[in-house]
């Protein structure tokens, strides 16, 4: 009989096959409406902001109007402004729907509105959700920790919508998927160590792409080149982790690193 | 000139390490890293002081490119003053302020959950939100789950960082 966590999993991993809409936002933004690309049919750059506005507040209260607006098109923004894209949102994803019909995609409650989850496959949410599932796991069933950490870093091709940097109501969302991405290349990396040493080794690679700064990365990745017997190349990878942490920060690895160097060094 | 070319937004991201040390004694070290989301710049940093700096100069960098060409030099010079000025009386009171949260978590986050409670009666009186007549009952409802919402997240760090402080206690 399967567990909770692996029936969990399952569900999370077959979601996908029972949505219509699929929301891509890691590493790019892509959306497709029963395996149609429809990127490319949006009119207005607002239309597409206002659509990613509602994905990152998806968990919070529907959000009314005028909040919305303050945001997306500050003190110059209308209510007209708000029609007409939400208007253009609703014709590309429900182009059969009557604009008067209930919005399967987009809830409407008085003046406040917000996406309805339930119709929608979001790529950093089902993310979020395999690493939020493989961290509770991890040390009690790790091969079900390693399936959700794996399907996990798959989803996550790059930053939360990238063409959005300079915005700054997608920061703390960026971050936040940006953090639960390293911890989940650094765990997996090191649930792999022993069995698959070079996988291990790509995993922590992946982390310090994302931040050279991540001393944990380097710690697993000097194992990980020891298990392949590699002594000269996990040297290299601490004198690369004293590099980085003295040109950025200015201090030294902490001591569980020196001491791993000194113990790779002797033997 | 827009709201967004008026505003430096900045993302400060903390990370701890707690570590023994060769002798055995547990230490800890901040790590930190900011970012001005305006133009994605970003800094480590290992000691507030520059995450001082950072700022600074993000803001001077936003005054100056507000101030019109044909101002005159002296008047740039005050104007851009006077922006430090603001900015080193929150400096001079900020990083105190993360100090008391680094040696007494707890204690600075039942400050701010008083705050809130306080602020948040303190509102609700002198709005007399349920006779507030210009603003819906909707929004009124809205309001004041947002007000109970906020006050169970603080509730919810505060358990976060008693179980923190009980981690701490053990090692």
């Amino acid at each position: 009989m399967k567990s909770f966590d692996e029936t969990h999993i399952e569900k999370l991993l077959n979601a996908k096959h029972e949505a219509l809409l699929h929301v891509y936002t890691l590493g790019r933004f892509n959306i497709t409406l029963d395996h149609q690309e429809i990127s490319d049919n949006w009119g207005r750059d607002k239309a597409i902001q206002l659509f990613q506005f509602f994905v990152i507040s998806r968990n919070r209260m529907a959000l009314h109007k005028e909040v919305i607006i303050d945001r997306l098109w500050e003190e110059k923004g209308t209510d007209q402004h708000f029609k007409v894209a939400l208007h253009e949102i609703k014709k590309i994803l429900e182009p059969k729907g009557s604009s008067k019909t209930t919005a399967k995609y987009i809830q409407r409650q008085g003046s406040s509105y917000k996406l309805n989850m339930e119709n929608i496959w979001l790529d950093s949410q089902v993310f979020k959700s395999l690493v939020e599932l493989a961290n509770n796991v991890i040390g009690q069933a790790d091969e079900l920790a390693i399936l959700a950490y794996q399907e996990a870093v798959r989803l996550y091709q790059g930053i939360f919508l990238p063409n959005r940097i300079y915005e700054d109501w997608t920061s703390s969302e960026r971050d936040h998927l940006q953090l639960l991405a390293l911890n989940a290349y650094v765990s997996l990396s090191e649930l792999l160590l022993q069995e698959q040493a070079n996988e291990s080794i790509r995993l922590t690679e992946e982390a310090l792409n994302i931040d050279p700064t991540w001393e944990e990365a380097y710690r697993i990745q000097m194992k990980a080149h020891m298990a392949n017997g590699n002594r000269p190349q996990a040297m290299r990878c601490f004198d690369k982790c004293k590099q980085v942490l003295d040109k950025e920060f200015g201090i030294e690895p902490l001591p569980a690193t020196s001491l791993l160097y000194k113990r790779i060094k002797t033997t | 000139m827009s709201k967004n070319d008026q505003t430096a937004s900045f993302l400060l991201r903390f990370t701890q390490k707690i570590y023994e040390d060769e002798k055995g004694n547990t230490d800890l070290q901040w790590r930190g890293k900011i970012t001005h989301v305006q133009d994605n710049d970003q800094k480590n940093f290992s000691e507030l002081k520059d995450v001082i700096d950072f700022i600074q100069g993000k803001l001077s960098e936003l005054t100056m490119s507000s101030m019109e060409e044909d101002m005159s030099p002296k008047d740039k010079e005050g104007i851009l003053m006077k922006s430090m000025d603001i900015w080193k009386k929150l400096a001079k009171s900020y990083p105190k302020m993360v100090a008391d949260v680094i040696k007494d978590p707890k204690g600075q986050v039942l400050q701010i959950q008083e705050q809130i409670t306080s602020k948040a009666e303190d509102l609700s009186n002198r709005l007399q939100l349920e006779s507030y007549k210009p603003t819906s009952k909707s929004d009124i409802h809205e309001l004041s789950n947002q007000i109970s919402q906020l006050t169970n997240l603080v509730g919810t760090l505060q358990k976060k960082v008693d179980k923190i402080d009980r981690k701490l206690g053990k090692s």
